[in-house]
């Protein structure tokens, strides 16, 4: 053979190859029979806002109940700053979710990625926007809120799944994070709206933190189902 | 018109309950991901229980194709999900017994073999990829032998286009050093 015969071999690869009809017909008779239509899964687009009202909802909610101390502090250009890095990064992983929901989707970014990225891009603009790096009452004031966006991701993480279970994820373990990652940007959402300590270590600390927190919960918990489901098929 | 054009219509029928549609499909793509399973080093038996295991999967997902999309991509990404997972069945038993015999299996690759429903093509395919690490080996699958573009190879694997194109441009450097190799031998 020469290097020259490779696009020959490929040529001809793809035509002239048959399966034994026994095979086919062995497929043929394992679904044909009782065929039943099914409803297509609705356009990403209808799962994307479905998952961002959401998350939306869980943290307005959160915020309304807890008091809106946050926001009532924020000036116009932080609050339209804030949300709209909040909203974009919540857009993307709604974008992704529905992806893994669906075998041979198109993907922006992966999970993972945009967990650190988003994370990071929200350390940055904390950074940009506030000041104050004094570290007096840091952990005291930091896990409540901590606790209160983990909370509130909970929920979120909740109907994300439901949402999920309609799809067929291929990669579990990606489909985790993706909705841990927008389950997280719920809480940040409750956070900022709720949360009046606008000091920038306590922001990028412990409202960020929800993020990769229920980023790397959801991988978890994903790779637990899977290693459930496995252990139950694995013959004894 | 691109040849798998019709392929669309006849998944939107499949979920519409159409047992001719569903057949149709079944006979067009499975020659495909029978071969795409060769070429991953799997026995023949092993090919015709991944294309089987493939193939109820995609019944019991087919409502998650949604209309208008590519139909390769979301089949392959199916069929690929299986092979791993036959992957880490197949490592996980080789890990707990212990072999005491190898029993004669023809292998995969036959120069020009008509074993199995294949016809004489010259040199064999599945031995030439071989040669390939399994990422690039898989790409080139998809793209040469199931003739899907760059896009619909990024999306069956889920990775970009330009992830794609540097591991079938690494692989078709390695066969052609390969073949060099070996018309010089």
């Amino acid at each position: 053979m020469k290097p020259e015969d490779l696009d020959r071999i490929f040529a001809s690869a793809g035509t002239e190859y048959h399966l034994e009809p026994e095979l086919l017909d062995r497929i043929s008779a394992a679904i044909l029979p009782g065929l039943r239509p099914v409803r297509p899964m609705p356009p990403a687009r209808v799962i994307v806002a479905g998952l961002l009202l959401l998350c939306l909802t869980v943290g307005v909610a959160g915020a309304s109940i807890f008091g809106m101390y946050g926001i009532r502090k924020l000036s116009g250009a932080e609050s339209a700053a804030i949300f709209a890095v909040v909203g974009l990064l919540a857009c993307l992983a709604a974008s992704q979710t529905a992806a893994e929901m669906a075998p041979g989707s198109r993907r922006l970014v992966s999970p993972a990625v945009l967990a650190v990225a988003g994370s990071l891009a929200l350390i940055a603009v904390a950074a940009v926007l506030f000041g104050g790096y004094a570290i007096d009452g840091f952990v005291q004031q930091g896990v409540p809120c901590l606790r209160a966006g983990l909370l509130h991701a909970l929920p979120a993480a909740g109907g994300t799944w439901l949402i999920l279970r309609r799809g067929m994820a291929v990669n579990r373990t990606a489909a985790g994070v993706a909705a841990g990652t927008l389950a997280g940007l719920a809480g940040v959402t409750m956070l900022e709206l709720h949360c009046a300590n606008l000091r920038a270590i306590h922001v990028m600390a412990w409202h960020v933190a929800v993020v990769p927190l229920s980023a790397g919960a959801g991988a978890l918990l994903a790779g637990a189902l899977t290693f459930r489901e496995r252990s139950a098929a694995r013959p004894s | 018109m691109h040849p798998d054009a019709d392929l669309e219509q006849l998944m939107a029928a499949y979920q519409k309950g159409d047992s001719a549609a569903a057949a149709a499909l079944i006979e067009r793509v499975s020659p495909r991901l029978h071969r795409f399973f060769l070429v991953q080093a799997v026995s023949r038996r092993d090919a015709d229980d991944l294309l089987q295991e493939t193939w109820l999967r995609i019944h019991q997902a087919r409502h998650t194709y949604r209309p208008g999309e590519p139909v390769l991509p979301w089949l392959y990404a199916i069929a690929r999900h299986i092979r791993v997972d036959h992957y880490r069945k197949a490592r996980r038993t080789a890990l707990r017994e212990q072999q005491v015999e190898v029993l004669p299996e023809a292998p995969a690759s036959i120069m020009g073999s008509t074993a199995g429903g294949r016809t004489d093509r010259g040199p064999d395919l599945e031995a030439l990829l071989g040669a390939l690490p399994e990422s690039q080996r898989e790409v080139i699958a998809m793209l040469k032998v199931s003739g899907m573009s760059l896009e619909e190879v990024a999306r069956a694997t889920s990775s970009s286009v330009g992830s794609v194109k540097q591991k079938a441009h690494r692989a078709y450097e390695k066969l052609r050093g390969l073949l060099r190799d070996g018309a010089t031998a």
